[in-house]
């Protein structure tokens, strides 16, 4: 048995069926949003410019706190006030980055997106105002690039202030230049490791401990300027000479920001990364096995291409393999609650009631402020009350569009008990794979546990028959439509079509 | 029925500290497994690669302080004392007693055969599945025991979470240990679900996995205890289970990944691996405690020098720890090779003179009595047994 393109389009590539939104026809409705320059990105909360500042304003604060004489429990309070804020407004965007699974049309930009910001994994927990920065990373580093070409998108990412802070880069100083020197300090190996092991030519591919040092060599010099909240160049950290990676020669006696640039390009272009990110992506979309055919086609595209990404999704679409085999994957939890959200149709702004508008300038929404969102401080506000501007009343309906559509439980709290919090991967490595790390009987319970929850706060009214074909269409199988229908209530019925395997496979 | 909780599906999550830097998951699974007869055994996986150097420093050596500048210490810096050579870091100051009481040992410069690649992923992969190189092993070693150990009929195991960590998984069944999110199905509901998943036989298996843990899961809890997210309560649980039938429990202990200004964290790391030897000695009591061994083990060691921010890189040679009542401990074990310039691995690592599989074969033998030929080709393909043979009186 074979499913209807759209029933695959929606399930394999996307995150399901949303009631009265439109199916993609063909292949290239499934590309076309890839073009989309992502300005409606519901994170982070507040927009881009207003993010950027905040986090420089909370580096402010933070060093100003350490600078003061006042005595060490006032300090500890002062920044437990900050890390406060600042956990609020991760959860604000975590909220956000939920909604906009949930609600964007684009289904395969969106789980591509989460492809990507998994495969170059970066974590909240770090530091604290990381809470701040890795919304920034996915808004900025990452989607943008989605449609682009892996060497840009490689550039973006590594560079990216939320890459070298996770990764220790900013702690890294050639041990001969003369920032290392005179700190008496000297290389961090980490960035260099992961560039090479997770992010290009892949584990086990070839390259040595050597090439491990030689490349954090030349990444030596690349930091974080923490007020433009950009990648920095600094000369005096970089280690003089040249070094020698899977045998290519970088920078000559005097360092160049071009060294480390030309080292990204060329292991964007390795063949060996080609083939490790064609089969990671065969494997996320199509089958933890996937076959080796597809995984060819993709590399030979992307290698013709010069890594455009269009055509080694294109590669992987027109494989046949693409649309054979249903159902071999398992939903990872973000997709499994998205997709349960989807199905039950989620109303926009379903907590009424609870909505602050972010950027309000009134005296509640100002109190609103000062309490949770050190993202948007209110003298920082960009919304003059005479000058109404387009672009910023966009910015501002984004921006409470984005707060608090999914409830808590059923949405950032589920996920973390799931084991797949937003933003927060176990490793440089990012969440499992495979369909036993997410199959089990924890998670099963959780899954059951959620779908009663969702089905009874969104779903109660339904019919079972009805909503099963509408979430399911053509997946789902008999014996499944024969217990639904025979359900003992109306929320049993409903509750197991979200639990169904088919729903949690795709 | 709808109030009919004879089948309260549930289950208990045990968060981890939150370290992201080491190939750890976001939660510390606890795995289980019955046998027959008293003896009991522990593993705690050290995810994140722990520096062997600096929880056991080889103090006596001359140029162990200058290589590690900030890292090192002395008897003078607080650094306690073991047999005049090495010494145990403070933050494990508190396990003194153990050691005192030959209850407690190190094995220094060990490591798996994995030895040049120094990925976390892979390390682990091999500290778990036993295998002589990458991938060769998809299951568990501690898994493949239980179906080697003799006069087993109910070899039981349970898992507490969302997932077996690799050590424990395989074939042999696994129940799920869980406690809070009651969601009270009836007995009705329940054969509902039964059914939804009764031609899928992934599905079925989770099902029933969730539905039999359910009896194991009022086992270990105590009315009104809190969700676990500290090392004690999964140590203090792992305990508890093994006072009643279970006799292998495993758990990791993530935040070894000490790449930046290790002080700090490796103290943090040290303290829970601490914590969790005294609590899993003080819930199970003298008694069962007498016929325990707890072997702590990580996927590899890290960098003799220090880096440049004050960290360790990844390594090869590192440290396992051994304790329980059941062992003659008291002595730091294994053959050091030294750490002059040329006594290291590629220039960079501890030498390792020993596999950490040798060890953990030995502890299988005079816990279970696995048979040697079990040993050497089902559970450590390629192990040599003999080599082991050091590790039997321990």
């Amino acid at each position: 048995m074979s499913l209807s393109f759209q029933t695959l389009a929606a399930l394999r590539f996307g995150y399901g069926f949303r009631p009265g939104e439109a199916v993609s026809a063909d292949r290239d409705a499934l590309l076309d949003p890839m073009r989309i320059s992502d300005g409606n990105c519901l994170f982070p909360v507040g927009g881009i410019e207003a993010r950027r500042q905040a986090i420089g304003n909370v580096a402010d604060r933070l060093r100003d706190i350490r600078s003061s004489d006042i005595d060490d429990a006032a300090k500890r309070d002062e920044q437990k006030a900050i890390f406060k804020e600042l956990q609020q407004s991760y959860q604000r965007d975590a909220d956000a980055r939920i909604a906009q699974a949930v609600f964007s049309p684009y289904g395969f930009y969106e789980r591509l997106a989460a492809f990507w910001t998994n495969h170059f994994s970066v974590s909240v927990d770090k530091t604290q105002p990381m809470k701040l920065i890795v919304p920034l990373f996915e808004a900025e580093a990452i989607r943008p690039h989605i449609g682009g070409t892996f060497p840009d998108l490689l550039r973006s990412a590594t560079q990216h202030p939320a890459m070298l802070i996770y990764l220790d880069q900013t702690q890294s100083l050639g041990p001969d230049s003369p920032a290392g020197i005179k700190r008496n300090k000297g290389l961090n190996e980490n960035l260099a490791r992961e560039l090479l092991e997770l992010h290009t030519l892949g584990a086990g591919s070839g390259y040595t401990q050597d090439d491990v040092r030689s490349a954090a060599m030349i990444l030596t010099g690349i930091t974080v300027d923490r007020q433009a909240v950009e990648a920095d160049f600094r000369k005096a950290a970089a280690e003089p000479g040249s070094h020698r990676v899977l045998g290519v020669s970088y920078g000559r006696t005097q360092r160049t920001e071009r060294d480390y640039l030309q080292l990204l390009n060329d292991l964007a272009l390795n063949p060996k990364t080609a083939a490790h990110i064609s089969r990671k992506l065969a494997i996320h979309f199509i089958s933890d096995t996937p076959p080796q055919a597809m995984i060819d086609a993709m590399t030979q595209a992307w290698r013709k291409t010069d890594g455009d990404l269009m055509a080694v999704y294109g590669a992987m679409l027109d494989h046949p393999a693409a649309w054979t085999s249903e159902g071999t994957k398992a939903r990872q939890p973000f997709d499994f609650i998205v997709a349960g959200l989807r199905a039950l149709n989620l109303p926009k702004n379903a907590a009424a009631g609870a909505i602050v508008d972010p950027l309000a300038d009134d005296v509640d929404g100002a109190q609103a402020m000062a309490s949770d969102s050190p993202a948007t401080p209110g003298n920082n506000s960009a919304t003059p009350d005479n000058a109404p501007d387009p672009q910023e009343a966009k910015r501002r309906q984004a921006a409470i569009d984005a707060t608090f559509y999914v409830p808590r439980g059923l949405g950032i709290y589920a996920l973390q008990r799931m084991g797949q919090p937003v933003w927060r991967p176990p490793s440089p490595a990012g969440f499992p794979e495979g369909f036993d790390a997410w199959i089990n009987a924890g998670e099963l319970s959780e899954r059951i546990s959620w779908a009663r929850r969702a089905i009874g706060r969104y779903g109660k009214q339904d019919d079972p028959r009805q909503f099963l074909k509408e979430t399911l269409a053509d997946a789902a199988r008999d014996d499944t439509i024969r217990v639904v229908s025979q359900a003992p209530n109306k929320m049993m019925g409903l509750t197991l079509t979200l639990a169904s395997p088919e729903f949690n496979r795709r | 029925m709808a109030d009919d909780k004879a089948f309260p599906l549930s289950r208990r999550g045990f968060l981890a500290s939150a370290c992201c830097l080491a190939a750890a998951p976001i939660f510390t699974p606890v795995t289980f497994a019955a046998m027959p007869g008293d003896n009991r055994f522990v593993t705690i996986v050290l995810r994140g690669a722990m520096d062997g150097l600096d929880l056991v420093q080889p103090y006596g050596e001359l140029s162990f302080a200058s290589l590690r500048p900030d890292i090192a210490l002395a008897p003078d810096k607080g650094l306690v004392d073991l047999d005049g050579f090495f010494g145990l870091h403070p933050a494990a100051a508190d396990l003194l007693p153990l050691w005192k009481a030959k209850e407690l040992a190190f094995v220094h410069a060990v490591s798996t055969p994995y030895r040049d690649a120094r990925s976390h992923f892979d390390g682990q992969d091999m500290l778990e599945s036993g295998g002589d190189h990458v991938a060769e092993e998809k299951t568990g070693w501690l898994n493949r025991a239980l179906a080697t150990i003799p006069r087993s009929t109910a070899r039981k195991a349970i898992d507490i979470n969302t997932s077996t960590e690799l050590i424990l998984s395989g074939p042999n069944v696994v129940d799920v240990w869980a406690s809070d999110s009651n969601f009270g199905m009836g007995a009705d509901e329940m054969q509902f679900l039964t059914r939804l998943y009764a031609n899928d036989p992934a599905f079925a298996k989770a099902m029933d996995e969730a539905t039999r843990a359910d009896q194991s899961a009022k086992m270990g809890e105590e009315p009104g205890t809190k969700r676990g997210e500290q090392i004690i309560d999964v140590a203090a649980l792992a305990a508890k289970m093994l006072l009643r039938e279970y006799r292998i429990a495993s758990f990791s202990i993530n935040g070894w990944d000490t790449h930046v200004q290790q002080t700090a964290q490796f103290r943090k790391a040290a303290g829970d691996l601490t914590q969790a030897v005294l609590t899993l000695k003080s819930t199970l009591g003298p008694d069962a405690w007498k016929t325990t061994v707890v072997l702590a083990m990580t996927e590899f060691g890290r960098t003799v020098r220090q880096n440049g921010s004050g960290g360790t890189d990844h390594g090869t040679g590192g440290c396992c720890l051994l304790a329980g009542g059941a062992i003659n401990g008291g002595r730091v074990l294994g053959k050091w090779p030294g750490i002059k310039d040329e006594q290291l691995f590629e220039d960079r690592d501890l030498m390792p003179t020993a596999d950490v599989r040798e060890i953990a074969a030995a502890m299988l033998y005079r816990q279970f009595d696995v048979g040697a030929g079990d040993l050497t080709s089902k559970i450590f393909p390629g192990l040599s047994f003999d080599k082991s043979s050091q590790f039997l009186k321990v």
